[in-house]
């Protein structure tokens, strides 16, 4: 019995490992977090930054898992929720980055001159995208 | 006589078809005064129509070229060792309807991308659950959350690419022209080692 319970700990255990060890490494590729320091100027602070990283992946963890409730004012959700676009919004920038596409695509279309706009486009392109998946999209999909 | 020759060449020039292309268009001189004038004026390249649109311009030819012209005998290279001379056929005009079309492929796509994105993740779940998590209200459709959140996207990036529309957040330039500017130099680089008959030297000739 006690040993099972070992094995159990030791499989969450190395589950957890595995997964930490991969969203770390998903970061550090992007280069999210380099980026927001060149914006901000605050490249001694890289550890806290690693720290709020790291903590922020255990309470997600842990939040996600157990069934805790706060019982806070619901405007604090807009806060949460900007928050996490912000973040969700420089990841699939720097995954358009790292794919190297629009270098390319620009060039060849001898569009060079107007990168602003075609950023543009991608940028309100996500943006409605993600307003039209919440606002209408649940009614289609859910069908009864 | 002590005369010596400094030649910077340029990186990259442009000419147009039919061209002479001058030293002093490919390249910045200094010399004795005397001889400033017949350097500015040699001709290193004759653009035809076999050279298409890139010409690759070497260092050590236009050394040469120098040393015949004026009989010095001590020419510096400085910096770049060939220029890369593009043919401007036209000028290249951006028309507007691919500018469009290419406008509304990127804005249709990265839209329905988000969108795969989210039901690939479960937003939806993820969403009411945190909502639920914060508040104590089960709502299937958490609006407080997900309009923040997709404004919150745009922001996020608009900050990564360090664009506010036309307005720069900072000076420094953005990853996106960095990685076309790299995108450049790889091309630059292809192109010196493979346009040059020099670079190679082949035993099939």
């Amino acid at each position: 019995m006690g040993f099972k319970i070992l094995l159990i700990i030791f499989t969450g255990f190395a589950c957890g490992f595995a997964v930490g060890a991969g969203f770390v490494a998903f970061i550090t590729v992007l280069g999210v977090i380099p980026r927001l320091m060149q914006l901000t100027k605050t490249m001694k602070m890289v550890v806290h930054y690693e720290w709020a990283v790291t903590l922020g992946a255990v309470a997600g963890g842990l939040f996600g898992l157990q069934n805790f409730q706060l019982s806070v004012h619901s405007f604090t959700a807009i806060i949460a929720g900007l928050l996490h676009g912000v973040f969700v919004g420089m990841l699939a920038a720097a995954l358009y980055e790292a794919l190297n596409v629009l270098p390319i695509l620009f060039k060849r279309m001898n569009l060079d001159d107007r990168l602003i706009y075609l950023l543009m486009a991608i940028v309100l392109g996500k943006m409605c995208g993600s307003l039209f998946h919440w606002l209408y999209f649940p009614d289609f999909s859910t069908g009864s | 006589m002590n005369q010596t020759v400094y030649i910077r060449l340029r990186n990259r020039v442009q000419v147009r078809e039919n061209a002479a292309v001058f030293l002093k268009d490919i390249a910045l001189i200094n010399a004795p005064g005397e001889m400033l004038d017949s350097l500015d004026n040699l001709v290193v390249h004759q653009v035809t129509k076999e050279d298409r649109n890139i010409v690759i311009i070497d260092g050590f030819k236009v050394i040469k070229m120098i040393r015949a012209k004026t009989g010095v005998d001590d020419i510096q290279l400085i910096g770049p060792e060939e220029t890369i001379v593009e043919v401007v056929m036209k000028k290249k005009k951006m028309s507007v309807p691919v500018f469009l079309i290419v406008w509304l492929l990127l804005f249709t796509g990265s839209a329905i991308s988000i969108m795969n994105f989210h039901e690939d993740v479960s937003m939806q779940k993820v969403h009411e659950k945190l909502f639920f998590l914060m508040t104590g209200i089960k709502d299937p459709k958490p609006l407080l959350i997900q309009i923040p959140y997709s404004i919150g996207i745009g922001l996020g990036m608009i900050l990564f690419f360090n664009h506010l529309f036309k307005k720069r957040i900072n000076e420094e330039p953005s990853p996106l022209e960095v990685e076309m500017f790299n995108y450049q130099q790889s091309i630059d680089q292809y192109l010196i080692f493979n346009e040059k008959k020099e670079n190679m030297k082949r035993i099939d000739e």
